[in-house]
């Protein structure tokens, strides 16, 4: 018997070595992505890739992450185990691979591609004059309401004041009914609320230089945005279970219709859009009409494939990123997963209703800030995200929020 | 004979396998991360290695210290207090909540009950299964939401209505009412933490003592039945005593086995902040803050500690031994 | 002792405390595997329209049966998971690692304590090193000696660390059981002109089998569910191990339980069932590590 398992264990490890020589007959190139099963860009990614693979004649093995664990896997990577693409926040997350010269370098391959994609839409993936990465789509903070819900308080459409979204919140409140839903389980999701509120208090051109590094946290308006976030906390406006629920249940919970307001990326709106119930988009109100005005926007083109500088073939990778790129930017914007960073050479028409409201909101925008996460590079965004998450369980308040950040990244 | 038993190269042979493994992984590996941590550098950007002198250090342990300007601690983002405390906590919960209780169950199983051999297969049971599998099971049975089973049974009891509110007032992080996130509070988050290890490892440390006892020498046990002795003093007395080696290796477990712990608290709470624990708080640094200097630094004082607390409690235990003998 | 075994009222009292505890330590693997095999209507309770127009609330069902088996939630993590692949990986590596620990451990505790050299004592004090220090505090040293000797995303990346991880213990526990060997078999086995080689393949090892069920136990434990260093060391698909492939599916079905149920069972499952097979020996073998260690 124990002969046998060990002749059974040492033919499995056997055919696990050999499969691995075994070769294909179509070049092959790997493809790391977050286009998980419950990823709102999966039907994308499932509908790019085949459509690249036909176009190139190549064969692409893709895997996808879940986004947190993604963010540590790629970062402890060695350049020689990286996959030939693989998807990347773009900013200061690409900023270090590119400085460690772990990608591929993309000028070579951009000119055929520059009339469908606006040079701009590269300048968050751009570092020393070179573009390091293919832009996928674009997403701004959105702050989804749920009309049925609003219509039962008697309001038609969303507050465009901050006054007016209180009374609402209120007049929600005493209905029953809670106005947001926020997960307190994934940092990020707290950026969502708490990063328009800052930017609706300070104006975006503050916020892009303390993003920067270049002016300091120690602003008592940040502090006043803080203690204002913290303020609808406390006054019962968010559902206290979100601070150990995740993002994908927080959503559902929305779309079943049990907050009437969830802010959260554009990525949604494609799902939002086709869930059964009456959905709009919005933007935060303005909390400061001296410093802010309502069309100031958190986001921009975010989500890019890089080239793994230690590809066998990196032309050819890039070659298939840029393909990659301008198919997933097409089918996501029409599936509503994304804005397109690419300009439409189809039909648009079949685009969801929700989707070309944020268009228009990104096409008539005021100014924009990167989300913080993205602005900043690994050390300082992650030390702001620990305060953040600090933010959202009422542990500091604003004037402690901007003393230690003020103190720790500056 | 002595020849060939202390023949130099024979000696280096058998050694060698081990030695390679043992000073190649292990050894080697924590005197670079001592040195690491006296540098910061990035492995991502492929930064060199830029010498810090204790800059790691004084960032680990100011935040546990007061700033005499403003009477508060100092603002930091790396709550290695934080961090220790728990693991303190949670070392403590482990040694005079689990390790008794294992103890109790050990001593009734020990003296022949029926079924004896069916309750340690069953107690023994959640040792093997994987702790990555134990923390999402934990972490669907806390679940705030509908499914979640502790807090559906609580409402079924009626128990939600007067412990909800007390568990909110007892609450001082935050602001926030408590509606069963066990794992979104600093105050029940360790707790929450504990009651998935207790249940995997209570079985463990029982087996362990259950083997202790059945090797206590049977003249031992009727000599004292003889003398009158109740089951209580037998058990104080006689087996306590004599199994404390065992004791002694338990606890060292317990102990270093808190200040280790990953890979629960990882599975169970998808942010570990309320909930920080030396080994998540070095994963953090390393992984998501890139600082691998600052999370090397963590790792030498957990190795530190590990071994400081491994020697401690050992002492401990030859100490009050030398009493009874 | 037979007395102690007659029927005392108290006995009754520890039954039913005992089968409480066995009740708690069974009911969440209980709750596993029910709700493996419901919808997410039936896990969450849903609403649902009637002919008259009301809405009718289904609670969720918490502790009961399945009203209708959901097997494919079983099709789907096997299929999206890549559970089997996994399972087989770390198999793989947890064999091999008790290979390597054995055969080293074994080795080194001959030298240890049948070899007569100025500095045994000492050495083995160094070895037990190993049994405070957390496997965890090594990870980027480790991390960065594998990358230089382009092992990671092998299984090597895995085993070796493991082992050396594991050595400490089994040293100690060889330790122990190589002390029961009576030394008379070593000199009548070098009296009939053995050399030591000899004498530890021939004479040592097959009497220290019973050992390599202990130290192959306690290594299981350790790297059966380690997850850090396979979650850093392994990034491919094709050597990933059950611990970090069930963390990953988690992430893929944040709000769909079944699957995710499914998926701890198909984890736990097979170990559950050698286990209850091996109980006695699983335990007899843990008990003399306790006892000899």
């Amino acid at each position: 018997m124990k002969k046998l398992v060990a002749l059974v264990l040492a033919a499995v490890m056997l055919l696990s070595l050999t499969s691995a020589f075994a070769e294909a007959e179509k070049p092959t190139l790997t493809l790391w992505c977050i286009a998980t099963e419950s990823d709102a860009n999966r039907p994308a990614y499932e509908k790019a890739i085949p459509a690249v693979e036909e176009a190139l004649g190549i064969k692409i093995e893709w895997e996808a992450f879940e986004n947190d664990s993604y963010k540590t896997k790629i970062k402890s990577t060695s350049a020689d185990e990286l996959p030939d693409i693989f998807f990347t926040w773009s900013g200061a997350f690409a900023g270090d691979f590119a400085a460690a010269e772990k990608i591929y370098c993309l000028d070579n391959e951009f000119p055929n591609y520059a009339a469908d994609l606006p040079e701009v839409m590269l300048q968050n993936s751009t570092y020393g004059g070179k573009h390091y990465a293919v832009p996928l789509t674009m997403n701004i903070v959105t702050l989804f309401a749920n009309m049925d819900l609003l219509k039962q308080v008697g309001y038609d459409a969303v507050p465009t004041t901050y006054e007016d979204l209180i009374a609402c919140c209120d007049a929600l409140v005493a209905a029953g009914i809670i106005p947001f839903g926020c997960s307190g389980n994934a940092t990020w999701c707290v950026t969502e609320y708490l990063e328009p509120i800052i930017e609706k208090t300070i104006g975006y051109e503050e916020m892009n230089e303390i993003f920067a590094g270049r002016a300091t946290w120690n602003n008592p308006a940040i502090a006043e945005a803080v203690d204002t976030f913290q303020s609808m906390i406390t006054k019962g406006y968010f559902d206290p279970d979100g601070l150990s629920l995740d993002n994908d249940t927080v959503k559902a919970n929305f779309i079943a219709g049990k907050y009437a307001f969830y802010q959260n990326g554009s990525w949604n709106c494609g799902e939002i859009n086709d869930a059964e119930g009456n959905f709009q988009a919005a933007l935060f109100p303005v909390m400061n009409s001296e410093k802010a005005t309502y069309g100031q926007v958190i986001g921009g083109p975010n989500d890019a494939l890089a080239v793994s500088a230690a590809s066998k073939d990196p032309d050819l990778a890039a070659k298939a990123a840029f393909a990659l790129g301008k198919e997933i930017c097409h089918y996501g914007y029409l599936a509503g997963s994304g804005l397109p960073a690419w300009t439409p050479d189809y039909d648009t028409s079949a685009v969801k209703p929700l989707v070309a409201d944020v268009a228009k909101m990104v096409a008539e925008s005021e100014g924009m800030v990167l989300f913080g996460d993205n602005a900043m590079s690994a050390d300082p965004a992650n030390v702001y995200l620990s305060y953040v998450a600090k933010v959202y369980g009422c542990e500091i308040d604003g004037a402690g929020f901007i003393e230690a950040l003020a103190n720790e990244l500056q | 004979m002595k020849r060939t038993f202390t023949y130099k190269l024979n000696i280096v042979l058998f050694l060698l396998p081990a030695l390679i493994l043992f000073v190649g992984i292990l050894i080697a590996p924590i005197i670079m991360s001592a040195y690491y941590s006296f540098h910061e550098f990035n492995l991502v950007a492929n930064t060199d290695m830029e010498y810090k002198g204790l800059e790691n250090y004084r960032i680990l342990f100011s935040s546990m210290l007061t700033n005499p300007n403003t009477g508060k601690l100092y603002a930091n983002s790396m709550y290695l207090g934080d961090a220790l405390g728990h693991s303190l906590v949670l070392a403590a919960l482990s040694t005079f909540i689990q390790l008794p209780l294992a103890l109790i169950i050990a001593l009734k199983l020990s003296k022949g009950i029926r079924g004896e051999r069916a309750y340690l297969s069953i107690f023994f049971m959640p040792v093997l299964i994987s702790t990555v599998i134990i923390g999402r099971l934990w972490m669907n049975i806390y679940d705030p939401g509908q499914a979640g089973l502790l807090n559906a049974g609580l409402r079924a009891l009626g128990i939600d209505k007067w412990l909800f509110p007390a568990i909110t007032n007892s609450i001082k992080s935050s602001k926030l009412p408590f509606t069963g996130q066990w794992t979104g509070f600093r105050e029940t988050a360790l707790i929450a933490a504990f009651i998935p290890i207790l249940w995997q490892y209570v079985g463990y440390h029982m087996l362990l003592m259950y083997a202790g006892i059945k090797g206590v020498p049977a003249d031992l046990l009727e000599a004292a039945q003889l003398d009158g002795c109740t089951e209580g003093q037998v058990n104080r007395f006689i087996i306590i005593p004599y199994i404390k080696p065992i004791l002694k290796v338990c606890v060292i477990f317990a102990v270093t086995g808190s200040l280790k712990s990953f890979d629960l608290i990882y599975a169970l709470m998808k942010d570990t902040s309320r909930a920080e624990l030396p080994s998540t708080l070095m994963y953090k640094l390393l992984f998501l803050h890139q600082r691998y200097g600052l999370g090397s630094a963590i790792a030498v004082v957990l190795i530190v500690l590990c071994f400081l607390f491994a020697v401690l409690i050992s002492f401990a235990f030859r100490d009050k031994g030398a009493k009874v003998a | 002792m037979i007395e102690a075994r007659k029927f005392k009222p108290s006995n009754i009292i520890v039954h039913v405390l005992l089968i409480i505890l066995v009740l708690i330590n069974l009911f969440p693997l209980y709750w596993m595997i029910t709700f493996s095999l419901k919808t997410n209507d039936e896990i969450l309770g849903y609403s649902y329209k009637n002919e008259a127009g009301e809405r009718i609330l289904v609670p969720p069902n918490h502790v009961g049966l399945p009203n209708h088996w959901e097997w494919s939630n079983y099709e789907e993590a096997m299929n999206t998971g890549n559970m089997g692949q996994y399972f087989v990986n770390s198999l793989a590596i947890s064999v091999s690692v008790i290979l390597i620990t054995v055969i080293a451990s074994f080795m080194a505790t001959y030298a240890l304590t049948r070899l007569v050299w100025k500095g045994r004592k000492v050495m083995n004090k160094f070895f037990m090193l190993g049994l405070t220090i957390p496997i965890h505090a090594a990870i980027v040293p480790v991390f960065t000696i594998l990358s230089k000797l382009k092992l990671l995303n092998t299984y090597a990346a895995l085993i070796f660390p493991y082992a050396a991880f594991a050595l400490s213990m089994g040293i100690l526990i060889s330790v122990g059981f190589m002390g029961d060997i009576p030394y008379d078999l070593d000199e009548a086995a070098f009296l009939d002109g053995c050399g030591v080689w000899k004498i530890f393949i021939r004479v040592i090892a097959p009497l220290m089998m019973p050992a390599v069920a202990t130290v192959g136990i306690y290594t299981f434990l350790q790297c059966w569910n380690e997850l850090l260093f396979a979650t850093i060391f392994v990034s491919s698909g094709k050597y990933r191990t059950l611990p970090v492939g069930v963390q990953q599916l988690f992430g893929q079905y944040t709000t769909r339980w079944g699957p995710i149920g499914a998926a701890l069972t198909i984890a736990t499952l097979p170990t559950i069932i050698v286990y209850i097979f091996l109980s006695k020996r699983i335990q007899d073998s843990f008990i003399a590590g306790a006892v000899k260690g």
